[in-house]
């Protein structure tokens, strides 16, 4: 009886098929304070560049906590809210780097968010587009290694399937997708989303004593930009700029 | 040469009633003296029997001739008896139009109240003999004849919501389809975003019944709902129905009496047909938008308006893109008296239809000027129907007992394609070749059989001094229904993927019983129980879709339906499950009344939608939608001379425990959750000797029962206005009348609720059309969306992406809509021949 009584009182008082469609402004900043550096490894390091190429950003309101072991990039039905935009993010500028369109959404929470690291379409392999530019010097007592990485996701990052009875098991979506990235916030009509990306945690796995040498005179070095490549640094870095936990966050204002 | 006086008498003459009972036969008001034939020949018989229609308000229509006695006698008689007034006869205590047979005595012997003059004793006008040589008649008797009561008994109301409506001088407001006639009855919306030739949707009362899986639809009891059709179970195209053939409508708005069965969960609908105008009637529109329409019908004079026979053809280029169509369609009946207390109607009907549909716009592509309001995204959408079926029934009474039995047979196909979503739902599986978004088009197609009966018997008794009855009923049908969905890759209609394959047997078998009772003259009881049993029979040719450890060796690659288990195990893909499930359905009603042309009425009842196929399981008890359903109102009539006035009032409420939500990403309703209404409606019809006006409303709250949340896209407030006027002008033509006809109809839909705290835009659509008729011709123009107003016929809120608006996905929910037809002119050119004889 009570049961009935509440759900007529409800009946009577809600006007709403619940939640709501929000628009709202996206902006990028970098961390200032990675220009210059100690990574975990004993590392020294100093950016001079440090620039990431942002397609899109998407926000889930389920953490797709299995998202690894899942196949698909594209999950219809878990999405709050979405920039569409490119944007090149100075890594090292700290103040606010707006992205050029305004973001749609709904006021559902947002538990994930991902960033899309390509230009195009995300299942195209043949994208050339830079992702990632950084340059720097890391040293280690007297050694130094003048560095530079210019990465892009294409062709040369597609990876064959793990099995051949599951061929669409590494599609190439899944290296341009960063995700889940924890994200915890509700996304409100008129507000801003604030991309904070720190660079410092992409160079935190990396052998800078192991990178390749592009020139000796003057001794300059260089991430190879292949998966292909062996190479600890390049495969650090690779999966630094890929990490959905800790370079990248979401915050609401 | 002089003019003489014809020795005609006529005997009107009642003897027994073949159709329904308490039929009181008409009465001669007025005569007019016949002028006997100058210099004809002598006449052949004693007498002239004649047979024709009284209307309900006591006109002479649709006299022929069937016992001759000589042509110029027969003309004389007919000329005369078309200038007679009548009592009309009445049914039931109402007046109904009846057909009658009348005999005019040629020969001098003056009638006798024992010739046949049963019921009325003065039939006829007693006149001299004329001079020429006649020869004496020959005694004989005239033959006993009836009186038929033409149309159909009055159904009695089982709620306050039962709305038995006659078409009437309303046939002139707008209507492009036969669905929206429905309108006719309080809280009902129907929108289309799916092209001319597509199914109507129908909303009713705060119910979104898609294509009919909510309400019981039928045409002269023949159901028309699908059961097993993959677009939504209980699917109803009513396209196949010509507009000019309907004559009344039956609305039950919620499951009140006990013979709505299956899918009366917002209510159940009875198209009754039939065709008033006799003769053959040509009828030729075109328009806007390079729209032709042709019907050709046929009322056989001197048979009831449910003998008919109707040929439409139909194309038109459609507004905007992609939205041409054409179609034919074919209907017959024919009722035939079978003997004093019985007769039998047999049905057939043809349908065929193809056509194209523009889908939905993204409403941010239109604001962006990236697509037009009336545009397409693919050009590929739209669908083909057949339909045939066959239909007979027979209704017999005699003394306490009436009863009725109908059988059916229908087979239809209806393919359809549609997309929703654009790009989106072709996520890349780990079994499948790495591939692109390659589109979301949906490609159905369903093939039912579908055949059954039904019937009931009605013992009437007299106790107390009232009369009390009791209906035993059965209903049962059998439907063969193959269905399968497949995806398209998008430019092409390449399927890429099954989705559905079914093959499904069903059975639906009910019997009711209802009583009606009256214990006192103020005070009715109404109801009784209704019990079906659903069996399902369903063969899924397309059981597995996924394997989670395919073979290395043998992988299933892009098939759709798997072949195989874990490590490559062999298995058929196909399945087969059968399931029952049965429904005892208790309804009533109670009416207080009428107490100065008011009564006060009360009903509560129990429905039912059976299970889609697609989610049965094996010998589990298949899950109902069941409904509960009450309501109570006040209802007035009355009658003054020519001017006639109904109205009622009426709250109600309503809870399903498994209602039908939208799902874009299926393209149609599935099931949700538990939701309630409530609501109120009025409505009222006047009608009088040039006029004809009927208006409606209804306000109705729904809500989902666990959050309390307002259900999405069904319309809260329905205004509707139908309005039509006539009369003869001032002016005559050739020494004939001109006679102009007006018709106007208005819709207003408020804000209707979308997903995500949306209200979608008002509906408010203004239609008219006027006619000039001058004897067999009639000249008309129709216009649809007077104002021209540019309104988005139906709404959504959810996610898509078609490809326009850059490389990224469009992931989040936006704004969709299809576009409401602008301003369409239709001029047509009616002529009919024979329909006076």
């Amino acid at each position: 009886m009570k049961r009935a009584a509440f759900s007529l009182l409800l009946a009577g008082c809600l006007q709403t098929t619940g939640g709501q469609l929000v628009t709202f402004e996206a902006e990028a900043v970098g961390t200032p304070e990675a220009a210059s550096f100690t990574t975990p490894k004993g590392y020294d390091v100093v950016l001079s560049r440090a620039r990431l190429f942002v397609g899109a950003v998407y926000l889930n309101q389920t953490n797709p906590s299995n998202y690894a072991l899942e196949t698909s990039c594209i999950l219809p039905g878990i999405y709050t809210g979405e920039v569409r935009g490119s944007l090149t993010v100075d890594a090292l500028d700290g103040s606010a780097q707006p992205f050029p369109v305004t973001g749609n959404g709904t006021d559902a929470p947002t538990r994930a968010a991902e960033l899309w690291l390509t230009d195009g379409d995300v299942n195209d392999t043949r994208s050339e587009r830079v992702v990632l530019e950084a340059e720097g010097t890391a040293s280690k007592g007297d050694a130094g290694w003048p560095f530079s990485a210019v990465f892009t996701i294409g062709s040369n990052r597609k990876q064959p399937p793990r099995d051949p009875a599951l061929p669409g098991s590494r599609p190439i979506c899944k290296e341009r997708i960063v995700t889940p990235i924890p994200t915890d916030l509700t996304l409100g009509e008129g507000g801003t989303l604030r991309l904070t990306i720190d660079p410092r945690l992409w160079f935190s796995a990396v052998e800078f004593s192991e990178l390749t040498p592009s020139s000796s005179a003057p001794a300059r070095f260089e991430f190879i930009d292949d998966s292909a490549s062996a190479g600890q640094p390049d495969i650090a870095l690779y999966n630094g700029i890929r990490a959905a936990k800790g370079p990248y966050a979401f915050t609401w204002r | 040469m002089s003019r003489s006086c014809l020795p005609i008498s006529a005997a009107l003459l009642v003897s027994a009633v073949a159709v329904g009972d308490e039929v009181v036969p008409p009465e001669v008001i007025s005569k007019v003296a016949a002028v006997p034939p100058v210099g004809a020949p002598p006449a052949l018989h004693e007498h002239v029997v004649l047979e024709l229609t009284i209307t309900d308000d006591g006109v002479v229509h649709d006299v022929v001739v069937i016992e001759s006695a000589g042509e110029a006698w027969d003309q004389a008689a007919v000329t005369a008896l078309k200038q007679w007034r009548f009592k009309p006869a009445l049914h039931q205590g109402k007046t109904v139009a009846s057909r009658t047979q009348l005999t005019f005595n040629v020969a001098a012997p003056p009638p006798t109240p024992d010739a046949g003059l049963a019921a009325q004793p003065d039939g006829g006008e007693l006149l001299e003999a004329p001079d020429a040589g006649q020869a004496p008649a020959p005694e004989r008797q005239p033959p006993e004849y009836t009186t038929r009561v033409l149309g159909r008994a009055e159904p009695k109301s089982t709620a306050p919501s039962d709305f038995h409506i006659e078409v009437g001088d309303l046939r002139i407001v707008p209507r492009k389809t036969s669905t929206e006639f429905l309108k006719l009855a309080p809280g009902i919306l129907i929108t289309n975003e799916g092209g001319e030739g597509h199914p109507d949707q129908i909303f009713l009362r705060g119910f979104d019944a898609r294509e009919g899986q909510d309400i019981e639809l039928t045409a002269e009891g023949m159901p028309i709902n699908e059961s097993g059709n993959l677009h939504g179970n209980g699917y109803a195209d009513l396209h196949f129905i010509i507009p000019e053939l309907i004559e009344n409508l039956r609305v039950v708005e919620g499951p009140f009496d006990p013979a709505q069965g299956n899918y009366a969960v917002a209510g159940s609908a009875d198209f009754e047909l039939g065709l008033q105008q006799k003769g053959l009637t040509a009828k030729a529109a075109a328009g806007t938008f390079d729209t032709q329409r042709l019907v050709l019908l046929w009322g056989p004079p001197g048979e009831s308006s449910r003998s008919f026979a109707g040929v439409q053809l139909y194309r038109t280029g459609g507004f905007g893109q992609n939205r041409d169509a054409q179609y034919a369609a074919l209907m017959g009946q024919y009722e035939l008296p079978l003997s004093q207390s019985a007769t039998a109607y047999i049905g057939v009907n043809g349908y065929a239809a193809k056509y194209h549909s523009a889908g939905v716009l993204r409403a941010d592509d239109v604001e962006a000027g990236r697509v037009g309001f009336y545009d397409t995204y693919d050009n590929r959408l739209g669908g083909d129907t057949l339909r045939a079926s066959i239909y007979g029934a027979i209704h017999h009474h005699g003394g306490p007992f009436v009863q009725q039995h109908q059988v059916f047979l229908t087979v239809r196909n209806a393919r359809l394609t549609d997309n929703f979503t654009g790009f989106l739902l072709d996520v890349q599986g780990q079994l499948q070749n790495p591939h692109d978004q390659r589109g979301d088009a949906l490609d159905r197609n369903s093939l039912a059989i579908t055949v059954g009966a039904k019937g009931f018997g009605r013992y009437r008794a007299r106790v107390l001094d009232h009369n009390h009855e009791l209906t035993l009923g059965y209903f049962g049908r059998f439907d063969l229904a193959e269905g399968t969905q497949q995806r398209l890759i998008a430019g092409t209609n390449t399927p890429y993927r099954r989705d559905v394959d079914l093959d499904s047997k069903l059975t639906d078998v009910g019997l009711y019983a209802n009583a009606d009772i009256h214990p006192f003259d103020w005070l009715t009881l109404r109801g009784g129980v209704r019990a079906d049993l659903f069996t399902f029979n369903v063969h899924d040719n397309c059981a597995v879709q996924d394997v989670r450890r395919p073979s290395s060796q043998n992988p299933p690659g892009d098939q759709s339906c798997i072949s195989q288990m874990d490590l490559g195990k062999y298995r058929e893909p196909d399945e087969r499950v059968s399931a029952l499930g049965s429904s005892i359905m208790p309804r009533g009603t109670l009416l207080l009344g009428p107490f100065a042309g008011v009564t006060l009425s009360g009903a509560a009842g129990q429905g039912v939608r059976s299970i889609d196929p697609q989610y049965v399981s094996q010998n589990i008890e298949t899950p109902f939608a069941s409904i509960f359903a009450w309501e109570g109102g006040a209802q007035w009539a009355h009658r003054w001379q020519s001017l006639d006035a109904s109205a009622r009032a009426v709250v109600f409420g309503t809870r399903v425990d498994k209602d039908l939500v939208f799902s874009e990403q299926a393209g149609r309703n599935i099931i949700g959750g538990a939701t309630r209404r409530l609501g109120g409606l009025v409505a009222a019809r006047a009608r009088g000797g040039f006029f004809d006006l009927s208006l409606n409303g209804t306000y109705v709250h729904s809500a989902f029962e666990d959050t309390g949340f307002v259900v999405p896209y069904v319309p809260d407030l329905v205004l509707r206005a139908d309005g039509a006027v006539f009369h003869a002008l001032p002016w005559r033509l050739f020494a004939h009348d001109l006679r102009a006809q007006l018709g106007v109809g208005y819709t207003f839909v408020g804000r209707r609720a979308l997903p995500y705290g949306q209200r979608s835009d008002v509906i408010s659509v203004l239609d008219a059309n006027v006619e000039l008729t001058w004897r067999w011709l009639t000249l008309g123009v129709s216009c649809t969306n007077l104002l021209n107003t540019r309104y988005r016929l139906g709404e959504y809120n959810y996610a898509s992406d078609f490809h326009t608006s850059g490389a990224f996905p469009t992931l989040v929910p936006q704004r969709h809509f299809s576009a409401g037809p602008p301003r369409q002119l239709l001029f047509s050119l009616a002529v009919n021949l024979g329909g006076q004889s």
